[in-house]
């Protein structure tokens, strides 16, 4: 059972990015029997975000299993489960409350292979959501800045639906722990795919828009707002290159590093806390391999996210102030 | 008079819906409430019913396409042979339901 | 009749070589189970080839028993190549699942949690084989050990849960620790087969592993077995005694290897003579064991950044 409709072959496969999740995690189930679906949700019901519609159908009780309310358990089975060989996608409703789950993805997936010294591995993937979208201070945190410094663990973040597609598959097909993150806000929508089938690997950033004059670094939804941007500068006549880094851990260095050489400015743009943040991450080893260049760094401010819309939108980073942090980095 | 129906921006954050199905030809009447069509958003289903009569005229946009906020689904008349007219159309009124 | 000398002979290996670890003075940090070889090695008499033993950082013991060759876990415990996983695991952290021990994770409860994925993926398989997984009175208080008997119990998983109640949980008394009579009762919330019993009775503990690895086995779902046992040591090789010399004193002489050395003596099984040829050759390996670890090199240092990824 489909949860796309059908479409015609003439015009361009688009989907939500529910679907494209769904397509992939279909495909990859069909493909290795070893794949588990699991966590709050994934059942019958089809995810808290339809994200796996008809995944419970095509694959049945045993591959698909619902979780009680026990993030640190979900985690530790699913790292578990993929040490005994399998290949688990376990799902957390909210990166916040993958904090739970810290132990088994961070004490123990992550360092299964380096302590085995090879003989054993955790190909687990921990697929959340984050991002502000007026749930409060607990349901709101993109806290991938964390997670990046943790060795033995990969992090992506599609913005769009065809990445989401692609980095889910090399996702479950990865020989170690993978924390894929989506945003709430990039839900609704649609996005073009290849109608055959294909991965996004690991450690590949993609140029959303080149541009000469300054190098906007970004993931998740925060590439749209750096589009946005870009769009409304590209009238001043600052020419923006918008790098979308898809995946966090491991870096593009190169792709950065060659932007950075050719624009010789940088704005790093994520919405989670500067402090220890990606951009700062992303701006010191393009600066280790090309040496200093002005930088700015836009993220949230250092304080919760409130479900308060007035505070929310204050805290969270937007377009107005991408074009005003790149006026001041361009023009001085 | 000639109406046209638009993609309502019926859930925030949507800005672009696929067209799930129609429940009604060109040439048939609609009274006010009457069902007609579904459009489908990453989670939820718009139902889009008449908000008064009309005859629809004709359908712009098939099953399974995608339209964003704003575009031009369909075209309705007050009555089944009127001639369309040169400039603009203004809007249907409708009534839309999400679940 | 040879199984009770094996299983003796296995006790008085985990006492003399964790002994000869604990008188080097480079012996790192260890966690040692001395009073608590009865439920080692009881468990493991109830355990097969198909079976995977996973524990807390007490895991010396415990691995011992499963048939860890004692030459490479002290190779491993003295951080030498020669290791059973390079040396770069440590007491905490080392697995052989070759040997049936599927390895310890010594964050207290978080390793139940891994334990039931284990027994998930046998489950899956229809694998002949069960998980068990050994953890002390400590992690009876923990949220993931309940997270993870619900779970098991919904999905009827092929877990045993054992706990090996030693009493203390570094220096907190079991009872401070944990509101429950027993802590096998715990289990019972959940609809498992539960029991509790006498952790220094070898006899007993293995009569009742077996008993309740035999219920997993035939697929009736976890089953939770609590014995009660004694520590000899302080907590860690690193923790100071918090008990007084009196109290301490009277904890060795309920001494679950000499016990069981009494009972095959009065039973006419066991000679005096062959009791003492059974603690030098305990002894007599653990030496070995502790020159093949000395004969081990260390890793090489540029070995740090190898099997991250």
């Amino acid at each position: 059972m489909s949860s796309e409709p059908a479409q015609q072959e003439t015009k361009p496969l688009r989907l939500f990015f529910r679907e494209a999740v769904a397509r992939a995690v279909r495909e990859e189930m069909a493909r290795d029997p070893k794949v588990l679906l699991m966590g709050q949700d994934v059942g019958s019901f089809g995810g808290s975000y339809r994200e796996f519609d008809g995944v419970y159908g095509e694959f049945g009780p045993d591959r698909v299993r619902d979780t009680p309310v026990a993030e640190p358990a979900s985690v530790g089975i699913a790292a578990g489960v993929a040490a005994a060989g399998f290949r688990p996608l376990t799902v957390i409703t909210y990166m916040d409350f993958l904090m739970l789950g810290f132990d088994a993805l961070i004490n123990y997936a992550a360092k299964l292979r380096y302590k085995s010294a090879g003989k054993l591995t955790a190909p687990m993937v921990v697929k959340t959501t984050a991002g502000a979208q007026g749930q409060g201070v607990a349901h709101s945190q993109c806290i991938e800045a964390w997670l990046i410094s943790v060795p033995g663990l990969a992090v992506v973040a599609p913005s769009t639906p065809a990445d989401a597609y692609g980095l889910m598959k090399s996702a479950l097909r990865h020989d170690g722990p993978v924390v894929y993150m989506d945003h709430k806000k990039l839900f609704p929508t649609p996005g073009n795919l290849d109608r055959e089938e294909h991965v996004v690997p690991f450690g590949k950033a993609a140029i959303r828009q080149e541009g000469t004059d300054v190098t906007l670094t970004c993931h998740s939804y925060m590439v749209r707002v750096a589009l946005q941007a870009a769009e409304a500068l590209a009238e001043e006549g600052i020419s923006v290159e918008v790098i979308d880094l898809r995946s966090l851990a491991p870096l593009d260095i190169d792709t950065l590093v060659a932007s950075v050489e050719k624009t010789g400015k940088l704005l790093t743009l994520e919405e989670g806390q500067v402090t220890c943040g990606v951009g700062v991450e992303v701006a010191t080893r393009i600066f280790e391999a090309v040496g200093y260049r002005p930088w700015k760094r836009l993220g949230a401010l250092p304080a919760p996210v409130s479900s308060n819309p007035v505070l929310e939108a204050e805290c969270i980073p937007d377009a107005e102030q991408v074009i005003e942090s790149i006026r001041v980095l361009v023009r001085g | 008079m000639f109406y046209q129906l638009t993609v309502p921006a019926a859930v925030p954050g949507v800005e672009e819906i696929r067209i799930l199905e129609w429940h009604g030809e060109p040439g048939e009447a609609f009274e006010s409430g009457d069902l007609i069509v579904e459009l489908e958003t990453h989670k939820a289903v718009v139902e889009v019913r008449a908000g008064q009569a009309g005859v629809l005229r004709e359908i712009k946009a098939e099953e399974g396409d995608w339209a964003e906020i704003g575009v031009v689904l369909a075209m309705f008349a007050d009555s089944a042979d009127e001639a369309a007219p040169d400039g603009t159309a203004g809007d249907l009124t409708v009534e839309f339901e999400v679940t | 009749m040879n199984e009770a000398i094996d299983n003796l002979r296995a006790m008085l290996l985990i006492r003399a070589f964790e002994d000869c670890l604990a008188a080097r003075k480079d012996h790192g940090f260890q966690l040692l189970s001395s009073g608590e070889e009865a439920v080692s090695v009881g468990l493991a008499s109830a355990l097969n080839e198909h079976d995977q033993l996973l524990t807390g950082g007490r895991s010396i013991g415990p691995a011992l028993a499963r048939g860890v060759k004692p030459e490479r876990l002290m190779a491993e415990l003295l951080a030498r190549t020669g290791g059973v996983n390079r040396g770069r695991a440590g007491r905490g952290h080392f697995s052989d699942i070759d040997a049936g021990f599927f390895g310890a994770h010594a964050v207290v409860a978080g390793n139940i949690t891994i334990a039931a994925g284990v027994a998930l993926g046998r489950k899956l398989e229809n694998h002949p084989g069960i998980v068990a997984i050994l953890f002390g009175d400590g992690a009876s208080a923990a949220g993931a050990l309940y997270e993870t008997l619900n779970i098991a119990a919904l999905w009827k998983l092929p877990l045993l849960f054992v706990c090996n109640n030693n009493q203390l949980s570094v220096s907190t008394a079991r009872e401070a620790s944990n509101a429950a009579e027993n802590i096998s009762d715990i289990g019972g919330v959940f609809g498992m087969w539960t029991k509790s019993v006498d952790g220094l009775d070898l006899p007993a503990v293995s009569e009742t592993a077996r008993t309740a690895a035999d219920y997993v086995r035939a697929g009736n779902g976890p089953a939770f077995i609590e014995f009660s046992s004694i520590r000899l040591r302080s907590h860690s090789t690193t923790a100071r005694e918090t008990r007084k010399r009196d109290e301490l004193a009277a904890l060795r002489l309920k001494c679950p290897i000499e016990r069981e050395i009494r009972r095959l003596q009065d039973a006419g099984l066991l000679g005096q003579a062959q009791t003492e040829a059974l603690r030098d050759e305990a002894t007599q390996r653990a030496e070995t064991a502790m020159q093949f670890a000395d004969a081990s090199p260390y890793p090489d240092p540029s070995e740090v950044l190898e099997h991250v990824v």
